[in-house]
This record gives C-alpha cells, sequence and structure tokens, in this order.
C-alpha cells in the first residue's frame, strides 16, 4: 500500500529503514513467515487490524478518486495497490486456516492454541468436532472396544500416538537480521554456526525456531 | 496373510494422483473392519485361555501370549490403515471447498460415502461462519494480482451490464478487456474465462 506522504524530507538512509517497517511491509513478512514455517505462528492481531483499515480507507479513496475525475492511470494504480494487499491478507489468513486443517488435534493439545485468532479457535473448535464425528461413525464405531479413540493405537497405548504433528525438522531458507554471532544448532555435533547479518542459510526449522520467534532471522 | 487388505485400502490411495479422488471403495473397507473384529475374537480367546491356566496375563511369555500379541497388533495395523485411508480422503474433501465452491457437482458426490458428504457440509459451514466472522471472502484472489484489467472471453450469453467504469455488451464469444473485479464474479460462475497473456 501507499506509504506516500510520510516520508517527505526524510533522508535516503533512513528511507529503506521506513519502507521496511509500514504495514504492508509487515504483513508481507508475516505472510512470507507463516507460508514457509511448518507451524502455526502467532496471530498478528493489531498488525491484521491495522491492514484492514488501511484498506477500507483505500477502498473510499479510490472511489472517490474514480467519482472527482482524477487521472484513470492514478486511479487504477492505487487500485493495484490495494487489490495486491488485500491478497497478502486474505493468503495470510488462508494460509493459517490451511494449517489449522491439517494439524487440528495436535493445536488442540497443545500451546499452540494461545497463537490462534478468537475466530481461528472457533473455527478450529469445529474443525475437530467435525472431523471427529466423521471418522466415529465411519471408521471408529466399527472397531472392536478397546481400539475406538481417535487419539490413541489402542488402550495399551500410554501416549496419544495417533495425531499427525507438523514436520519441525523441515529445512527452511533464512536470513539473519544482524550478527547474532555463534550460534548452536541441535544437529551439527557440537560445531558452532556463526550467523552474520545478512548470511543466507538452509538450516531446519527447529533449530533456528527460537531466533525466528524472537525476529532475529527472516524466513525467506 | 493378515493386513494385506488394510494394505490395499491404504495403496488404492496413494496410486491416486495427489489431490484427486477415488470412488469410495466400501467393500474393501468393510472387509477389513471384519477382520478386525476377528482378531478381537481371537485376541479374546487366547487370553480367556491364558487366564483359565491360572497364569498372570503379563508376565507369561508362553505360545498363546505371542498369539494374542500378533492379533493384538494386526489389529492396530489395521486401524491405522483404515483411518489413514478415511483421514487423507477427508484432506481431499476439505481441499474441494476451496477449489470447487460450497456445492460439489453430482460426479464428485458420487465417489464419497454419507459420512463423507456430511463431513463436507459441516466443514464448509464452518468456513462459512469464519467468513461471515471476518467479514471478509477467503474463497477469491488466489493468484497474487498482476494487473487490476485482465483479458477475458465470454462464455455465455450474458447480455449488457454495467461495469464499474463502463457498459459493455457480453456476447458469447466476444473478448474483452475488463477490471479483475468486475470479471472475477463472472469466471467464478463459469460465465467467461480469463485469456492467458
Amino acid at each position: 500500500m501507499a506509504s506516500a506522504g510520510s516520508e517527505d524530507g526524510v533522508p535516503i538512509d533512513d528511507y529503506e529503514s521506513l519502507i521496511g517497517t509500514t504495514d504492508v511491509e509487515l504483513l508481507k513478512k508475516a505472510w512470507r513467515h507463516e507460508k514457509v514455517a511448518p507451524e502455526i505462528l502467532r496471530f498478528e492481531t493489531s498488525l491484521v487490524q491495522r491492514s484492514r483499515e488501511q484498506i477500507q480507507l483505500m477502498e473510499e479513496t479510490v472511489e472517490e478518486f474514480a467519482q472527482s475525475g482524477v487521472d484513470p492511470l492514478t486511479v487504477s494504480l492505487y487500485q493495484m495497490d490495494l487489490d495486491r494487499t488485500q491478497f497478502l491478507l486474505r493468503s495470510y489468513l488462508r494460509v493459517r486456516l490451511q494449517k489449522i486443517e491439517k494439524y487440528m488435534f495436535y493445536i488442540l493439545k497443545t500451546d499452540l492454541w494461545n497463537r490462534l485468532s478468537e475466530q481461528e479457535q472457533k473455527f478450529a473448535k469445529r474443525c475437530t468436532d467435525d472431523m471427529g464425528k466423521h471418522l466415529d461413525q465411519s471408521v471408529l464405531s466399527k472397531l472392536p472396544e478397546g481400539y475406538k479413540s481417535i487419539l490413541k493405537q489402542s488402550t495399551a497405548s500410554e501416549n496419544d500416538d495417533m495425531i499427525p504433528e507438523p514436520k519441525l525438522g523441515t529445512f527452511v531458507i533464512c536470513r539473519s537480521n544482524g550478527d547474532i554471532g555463534t550460534f548452536e544448532l541441535d544437529d551439527s555435533d557440537g560445531v558452532p554456526l556463526e550467523l552474520l547479518v545478512g548470511d543466507l542459510n538452509i538450516l531446519r526449522y527447529k533449530s533456528i525456531k527460537p531466533l525466528v520467534e524472537s525476529g532475529q532471522v527472516d524466513l525467506v | 496373510m493378515y493386513g494385506r487388505k488394510a494394505c490395499q485400502l491404504v495403496k488404492e490411495l496413494a496410486s491416486c494422483e495427489s489431490e484427486q479422488l477415488s470412488a469410495y471403495n466400501a467393500d474393501l473397507f468393510d472387509q477389513v473392519t471384519r477382520e478386525c473384529s476377528t482378531h478381537h475374537v481371537e485376541l479374546q480367546t487366547l487370553i480367556r485361555k491364558i487366564q483359565d491356566e491360572g497364569l498372570d496375563t503379563q508376565a507369561t511369555k508362553n505360545p498363546d501370549h505371542f498369539g494374542a500379541l500378533i492379533h493384538h497388533l494386526a489389529l492396530v495395523r489395521n486401524k491405522r490403515c483404515l483411518m489413514a485411508y478415511m483421514y487423507n480422503r477427508a484432506d481431499i474433501v476439505r481441499s474441494l471447498r476451496w477449489k470447487v465452491g460450497p456445492v460439489l457437482p453430482q460426479e464428485i458426490l458420487g465417489k464419497l460415502n454419507f459420512s463423507e458428504t456430511e463431513y463436507f457440509k459441516n466443514h464448509s459451514a464452518a468456513l462459512d461462519s469464519y467468513m461471515s466472522e471476518m467479514e471478509l471472502d477467503l474463497t477469491v484472489d488466489f493468484v497474487p494480482p498482476k494487473d487490476p484489467y485482465i483479458q477475458v472471453r465470454v462464455l455465455d450469453d450474458i447480455g449488457d451490464v454495467l461495469l464499474s467504469d463502463k457498459s459493455a455488451n457480453l456476447a458469447p464469444h466476444s473478448i474483452h478487456f475488463l477490471k479483475r473485479t468486475d470479471a472475477e464474479p463472472f469466471i467464478a460462475q463459469g460465465l467467461m474465462e480469463e485469456l492467458a497473456n
């Protein structure tokens, strides 16, 4: 979305950092992270809220421009900007819903639950209910006593061993935001990795998970 | 051999092209559930036999114990196969909501069993209520927009329509250059197609 109007009089050096912190850039980053990370990330409540307000504002502006006979090219540029932002927002929410659909039982029983928005929690609840009902009537009700659980293979299992979990060991491509220094990976046999600013690495998601959460590395 | 039928069921799933649904194999599915019941009966008989002989069911390691174990493991494996079959089909059923829409054509419905049809409806409703709470339709805008205008070919006789920036006569087979937002509803209804550049 247009960041116009706010960068007047700002030196060129600050321009990039300013652009990097506009809501559109933040939304793009949130969307990229959500697409790449194997597990569901924290819902960006205020960012989504702000983006929606800006989208509405843009819609009004475009309409106003169209009515007051502003140059069609300008209007179409604004419209394009608006369309792209809306795509980002929709896609972001969509990717999250698809993760909820995929790992609903896992999310429901772990603290990932707290990462969902209120509406997503309702959706996840209904998802698990519907799925539970479906599996119950099509499979589990036909199995003998002691083997009817949806979470366990049989009553002999001590843990819930039938829950699909996100594969945290998948490799992701990440870029360091600053000099993080040496960082111990949990599968590198004690050989630490040095992460410098701008470095691109392909690593297992689970080993850099804390760095992603603290914003020290970006997923690309 | 134990577990062979369940394996066939999963193979059927795997041999399908990804995201394609094959017809629900009720016959084979029921055969596997019957096999499960047989295993359970055998398992119970063996356990009762061990108990009747006055032996501890946990500590005894005689042939009956291992026989019971085999039946238990075969049962658990069958369960996993049945669940995998149903669960992965449910994945595809859900993806149909995104790709096809809230109403499925008859040729797809024919491949689902009763419970799956119901599941599709329920899940569809869950998604709809999420979207209405968010006041945002998530089933549009699947590809990143490149241009606010696209070229479309009209497939059906739509007639004279007032669009947001002009009025147009959308006669069948005519080609137009329209605003993407104007054209999308027509494309979704199958009245137009987008022409690739």
